[in-house]
This record gives structure tokens, sequence and C-alpha cells, in this order.
């Protein structure tokens, strides 16, 4: 038996740990564990609920935006204030264009190696190459010349002493199984990719002022003034710029990206077999249609027990059962006490102990939800929009599976989705909805500001007494919630249940496994000195261990280490 | 000819804030002539690649662990940069300067001239302010900057009044107003 430690210690900055005991070649036991205090919350308490999401943003420096607006939302359903219509569709394109920068970066800049061998690519031959592209999307970015090119690129830098990117590759690992021609036809999309992220950042840019850390959001709405006589305001020509970076974007994810990904599926399809894990499902409503949000252009929901059929809607942030429904445990995490507590009443003192398998063992509480573990993310996204009939997901859940299944050559269905291969192809499914849905919500802004409604932005006022709410985002990795109390004006408490402590949640008093943990056990390893099967199934979730500070450690780190126990 | 100032580390954890301080504090000392460019990125892990993209030149500013005491602050050359080890990516935030300048370069699209000044972090506790020593620092980095800068070919000039005052997460300096009306944890305890 081996013990296998994946821990990036030496950098003050990732922050996840995963132990996984091996035996007889699978993982029997698995912990995940946040090696950082994840206490940011309370420098927040005793602070004005207005500014709360200039801070809050700030938690992670991956995901500033979706905290930024969680954050007006909580606050903004704890007074019951509505956001003007303009305001709603605002955010949402810039939620848009942050979830497909997120989503494209996951799949080709860190994850992809997982799949690709970079040590292959010299073999392959480009013209065979770029037809096999062809046969996949007519993308007009696969010539054969530019697949020679990035070719070519590789075996200089395989030629020189510095193997830069891909100096960590697990090349020639049994596992990696992609034809030369597929692995150069992943590598030029990934450079390809490069320049799609950054437009889709660009549109986040262009309406929030800044990326990263948008500057334009308000309890009440948004700080863009929209005039479409003036220079200086959101007008036709800004409109008319983001029509322009959606227009190139939206052709990328759904002829690029998502037959990318149905690409990698069909090619592994045992993975369709292997990380399923929790199977309690839960996503939240989000693309809100008016400014009420009492209506949402992605579904939530919930299900228990992998059993679709079972599905329960979530109608947004006044849903009862949700509000109700939230704890976070901290029986196994270095917080003081045991069991759990709502986000409302919820508190934050360390209690520091050293890694103990049986006891605390991580700075992630144990989110729960009816008392049970909640995988999130687009999976769950998926799976619930899915189960409950809805028009956009069945026909792109639907085209991905038809052509995994094509290239597989067998019929996999959506009862496979609940999976570490499910998990990848969910965030192109969701990818694909999402171009989808911008153009609408750009439409919508255009059509209404054109009607003569130029207002963005309601005042809010504080009440006496206290007050509690909740602001609720399905992020890129999965349902987001701020809770907030609100005394006299006044921040008392602030409590931000991420999707990654969903997801990277530790056992809880029942000794209930967290979603990662249960999604390891069972998944074969080949060779214990390089856990690549451990790494493709961490990464489907997309962890993002937020709340991170990040140290520059100039003298190298420990990465991997194994114990044969 | 274009160059960008890049601050990175997470304003709320103490001395990790101090790369977007520096960034701050040369914005408001000095007025940089067009091509310069300076930008406050947090903790982007490989986001920084797009913000590398297009510039010819970079000084990265941030906190540092290594050696030293509090406040030390050395200067790292690219070459010294890229030759660090890349770590496996377990998380977006994994993949940190030399993954993000090796991308870039390996793109194409990488500035060619890159340095980092750092400064060893005292406390990396929760809370928005820097601690003695890494405050003092900020001087001697925002120097070495501009001296980089105008080492590059920019012109940089001076403000006529030092337009520095204390930034949200920095917190009050003595004497000074309180920018948030006095709202911190000496109200919430009278509740």
């Amino acid at each position: 038996m081996a013990r296998i430690s994946i821990d990036p210690v030496t950098r003050i900055e990732g922050h996840l740990r995963i132990d996984a005991e091996v035996d007889g070649g699978k993982v029997s036991k698995a912990w995940a564990s946040c090696t950082m205090w994840r206490g940011i919350e309370t420098i927040l308490r005793g602070r004005d609920p207005r500014e709360a999401w200039v801070f809050a943003q700030r938690f992670c420096g991956v995901c500033t935006t979706v905290h930024a607006m969680a954050s007006v939302r909580a606050v903004e359903d704890a007074l019951s204030l509505d956001v003007p219509l303009n305001a709603q569709l605002i955010r949402n394109l810039i939620l848009i264009g942050h979830a497909l920068h997120d989503h494209i970066v996951h799949f080709y800049h860190l994850s992809a190696l997982d799949w690709v061998d970079v040590a292959a690519i010299p073999r392959a031959d480009p013209t065979k190459a770029a037809a096999i592209a062809a046969s996949l999307s007519d993308w007009p970015g696969n010539s054969p010349q530019e697949m020679k090119k990035v070719q070519g690129k590789v075996v200089a830098l395989l030629q020189s002493t510095q193997l830069g990117i891909f100096a960590n590759g697990y090349w020639g690992h049994p596992a990696m199984k992609l034809s030369p021609e597929v692995n150069l036809v992943a590598l030029t999309h990934y450079f390809q990719a490069l320049e799609f992220q950054r437009k889709a950042n660009q549109v986040v840019a262009i309406l929030g002022a800044k990326t990263p850390h948008i500057q334009n959001l308000a309890v009440g709405g948004v700080m863009n003034a929209i005039n479409f006589d003036s220079l200086a305001t959101l007008n036709l020509d800004r409109l008319y710029m983001i029509k322009s970076l959606f227009d190139q974007i939206v052709p990328f994810v759904q002829q690029v990206y998502l037959p990318d990904a149905c690409a990698i599926a069909g090619f592994y399809p045992e993975w369709f077999e292997v990380g399923k894990g929790v199977s309690n499902y839960l996503a939240v409503p989000d693309l809100p249609v008016d400014g009420k949000a009492s209506a949402f252009d992605l579904p939530g929901g919930r299900f228990m027990g992998g059993d679709l059929a079972g599905v329960v809607p979530i109608t947004g942030s006044r849903d009862g059962a949700f509000r109700k429904g939230v704890v976070e445990d901290v029986t196994h995490a270095w917080y003081k006490g045991r069991g759990a507590q709502h986000p409302w009443q919820g508190e934050t003192d360390p209690d520091y102990t050293d890694f103990q398998d049986n006891g605390k063992y991580s700075w992630v509480k144990a989110p729960r939800f009816d008392g049970k573990p909640m995988q999130v993310g687009p999976l769950a996204n998926v799976l619930v929009g899915y189960a409950q009939g809805h028009a956009l997901t069945r026909t792109w859940t639907d085209d991905a599976l038809g052509r995994v299944s094509k290239i597989a050559g067998r019929p996999i269905g959506v009862d496979r989705m609940q999976s570490t291969m499910g998990r990848y192809l969910s965030r192109a499914i969701r990818s694909a909805m999402l171009a989808e849905l911008a153009t609408k919500h750009w439409e919508g802004l255009v059509n209404n500001i054109s009607k003569g409604d130029s207002t963005s932005y309601n005042i809010p006022s504080f009440p006496k007494g206290a007050i509690e709410g909740v602001g609720l985002h399905e992020a890129p990795r999965g349902t987001l919630s701020h809770w907030v109390v609100i005394k006299n004006g006044v921040l008392s408490n602030y409590q931000a249940v991420v999707p990654t402590t969903w997801n990277a949640s530790p056992r809880d008093e029942g000794g209930l496994p967290g979603p990662y943990e249960a999604s390891l056990v069972g998944t074969p390893v080949a060779n214990a000195e390089q856990p690549l099967e451990l790494l493709r199934t961490v990464h489907s979730f997309d962890p993002c261990m937020a709340c991170a500070c990040h140290t520059l450690d100039p003298s190298g780190r420990t990465i991997a280490t194994v114990k044969v126990l | 000819m274009s160059l960008a100032i890049i601050g990175l580390g997470n304003v709320l954890l103490g001395d990790d804030g101090f790369g977007p301080f520096v960034v701050e504090l040369l914005r408001r000392r000095y007025d940089f002539s067009p091509g310069v460019e300076l930008l406050d990125l947090g903790t982007p892990g490989l986001g920084l690649i797009s913000y590398l993209h297009g510039h010819d030149a970079v000084v990265i500013v941030d906190a540092v662990a290594g050696a030293g005491n509090p406040g030390d602050v050395r200067v790292y050359e690219g070459a010294e940069l890229e030759c660090l080890p890349v770590a496996p990516r377990v998380s977006p935030h994994d993949p940190a300067v030399a993954e993000a300048l090796a991308v870039a370069r390996f793109a194409g699209t990488g500035p060619l001239d890159v340095c980092l000044v750092g400064a060893v972090p005292g406390s990396l506790d929760l809370g928005a302010s820097l601690s003695r020593h890494v405050h003092a620092a900020a001087d001697v980095a925002a120097e070495i900057v501009r001296q980089r800068v105008e080492a590059c070919g920019f012109p940089v000039q001076r403000r006529d009044a030092d337009q520095l005052e204390q930034d949200w997460w920095i917190g009050p300096c003595p004497g000074m107003p309180r920018r948030d009306g006095g709202a911190s944890a000496s109200r919430l305890s009278t509740e």
C-alpha cells in the first residue's frame, strides 16, 4: 500500500492538499485539505454593506468578479431591493464574459495537459492532424500550416534544456492515449485559446471598467452611466465593441472548445466510469431576465442519490428551502467546536491541530444541504437543467453526447455524465449555452435602452434593526452564496459559502466525505510516483482554493511525495 | 515599445499587498510617459498571461518568500524567474509568475525584458495594512522601479506635491480622518 500526498506546500498560494491511500492499484481512501485559513470574511464585520463587494472581490484572485456580484446581491436581498433591468443585463453580460474566460482557461491551460502528451507531438503528421480537426468542426483556424507552426515550436522546446510550461507533464504515462495528431490539434487550440480567453475578459473590462476587480457595481444596480449621445458613457460604440468580441468568442466556444472536449471524452470513454463520488447535486438559478430576479435563463435545482427524476427546483434567493437548508459543519475543520451552523449564525474561530486523519484536517468547513454533502459545478448545473427539461440544456447536452458517442463508437448517454469525464464535458456544454445566451442578453440590453430606459441604479436605504440576506451566483465552479447580517446599517456577520468549499469539503460530524474525497475512491493509479489519474479527477472539479495569498517562492518546492506504508 | 508595471498580491493579507501598494504609490507620485501601464492585478494565477500580452518590458512587484528580514528588497532578473520549477497545476492559483512567463514566451506574445522587485514580508495575517518594515520598503522598491522604467527609455516625472494618500485597503494613517466614517470593530463591540 502507498500513501500519496499532492501538496504544493512551499508556495503560499494554492492551498489544496490531496492525500490518497492506494491499495491494489486503486485509491481506497482519500482526504482533501485546504492548507490555509479561510476566514477572510471576518474582515468585513463592522463595515458599510455598500462597500462590502469591493473587499469581497479580493477574497480570491481568480474569481474576483463572482464574489463582487454575490456580495451586492446579498445586500440587495436583505433590503428586498430590485435593480433596474439595464443593471441586471449589464451584470449578466459581465458574468457570461467572465465564465467563458474561466472555462476556456480551465480546459486548455489548466487541465488539457492531463490528457495531451506533448512528447508525442513531434511524431504527428500536420496534414493528417488538420484533416482530423476538420472532421470535428469547420473552424477556419485548423490549417496544416497552423499545425506545422505549433509542431515546430514544440520540437524546438523539446530540444532545449528548459522545458518551461511542459517541465511537469507526465509524458509517456501509460494513461496517455491520444494519437500524435490529436495531441497536435489539442496543443494548437491551446495557443489559439489564449487569444479567445483574453477577448472574453475584455468584455468584462469594457463593462466593469477594470479587470481583475471590476469597479462598476453598486448595491442597487451598476454605476455605468447610459447615454447613446455621449462619448463618455455606455453608448452604442461600446456596446458594438462587446458584440464584436462575442462574435469572435461564440464560434470559438461552440466550434472549437465543445468539439475538443467531446473528442477528449470520446477518446477516453473509460473516464465516464470513474470519479462519480457524491451524487447529490445542487445548482442555483442565474442570468435573471427582470429587475426583480423572478425569472432566469439558467434554472437551479437539486436532486439526491443521482436520481434526476427527483429534481426539486430552486427558484432564487427567496427560495425557503435553500435559505433554511444550507449549514456548515466544523467537526473536521480547524475551527472551534463540532457540528453545523447556519451561515447567518456562522462563526470562524480558528483551532489548528496537525493533519489528523480521523480528527481535524482542513481549513475548509463542510457545507451541507439538508444534512447531505452536495456536488456543485457545471455538472450539477447541466444535470438539474436536463432533469427539468430545460430546452437549451437539452439541446447542447444531446449535441455533445452525440459527438462523444460517434468518436467512442458506442452510445454514451446522460446517465454516464455523473463521472470525472462528465464534469469536463459539462463545463463545455455550459460554455456553449452561455455563448448562445450572450447574444440574447446583449440584444435585450440594446432594445431596452433604445426604448428610452437609461436607468441603472436604485438607491438603497438601510432600516434600523437587524436584517438578513443571501446573494446567489452560479459561478464557473458552481453554487456561490454570500450570507449577510446587517444591524443598523452595518455588517455584523458575513459568510461566503464558495463552490470549492462544497466540493473540497472535509468529512462531517457523521463521517460523510465531501465530493473530492468520495470521487477519488476507486480511481485507478498506474504509477504512484506519477499520480496523473488523481490529478484528472481533482482537476475535473476545477478546484480554486479562493481566499489565498500568494507569495513567490524563489527557492523551489516539494510537490508530490509518495510514502510506502 | 510599451512597458507594464504589475503589482501582485492579496491586499487583504497584510504584507502580501506589497505589490499593489507599490503600484498605487507610483501612480500617485509620478506622471509616466505614454506606453507605460500600471496594473494592480491581485493574485491572477494564469490570468497574468493576458496582461503580459503586447508589452516589450514588464516590471513585476511582489512579496517574496525567501531568506532575509522583513522589508528586505531584492531584484530578480528574467532568466532567474524562468528557471523556477513549474509545479503541477492543482488550482488556477498555482500557475504563478514563472509559468505565466513561460506560456507567454512560448506563445510568442510575452515580454522580452522581465524583472521582479520583491520584498520579504513580515506578516501575512488577515488585515488590510502593511507592517512597518515592509511599508518602508515600498519607497525603496518604488525607486528601483522608477530607475528601471527610465532605463527602458520612458521618462518619469515626479508630481509637484506628493499625492500619496492612504488607500482603502491600507487603512487610516494616525491623525487622518477615517474614510469609512469609523465603522470598525469598535462600533461592533458596543452592540
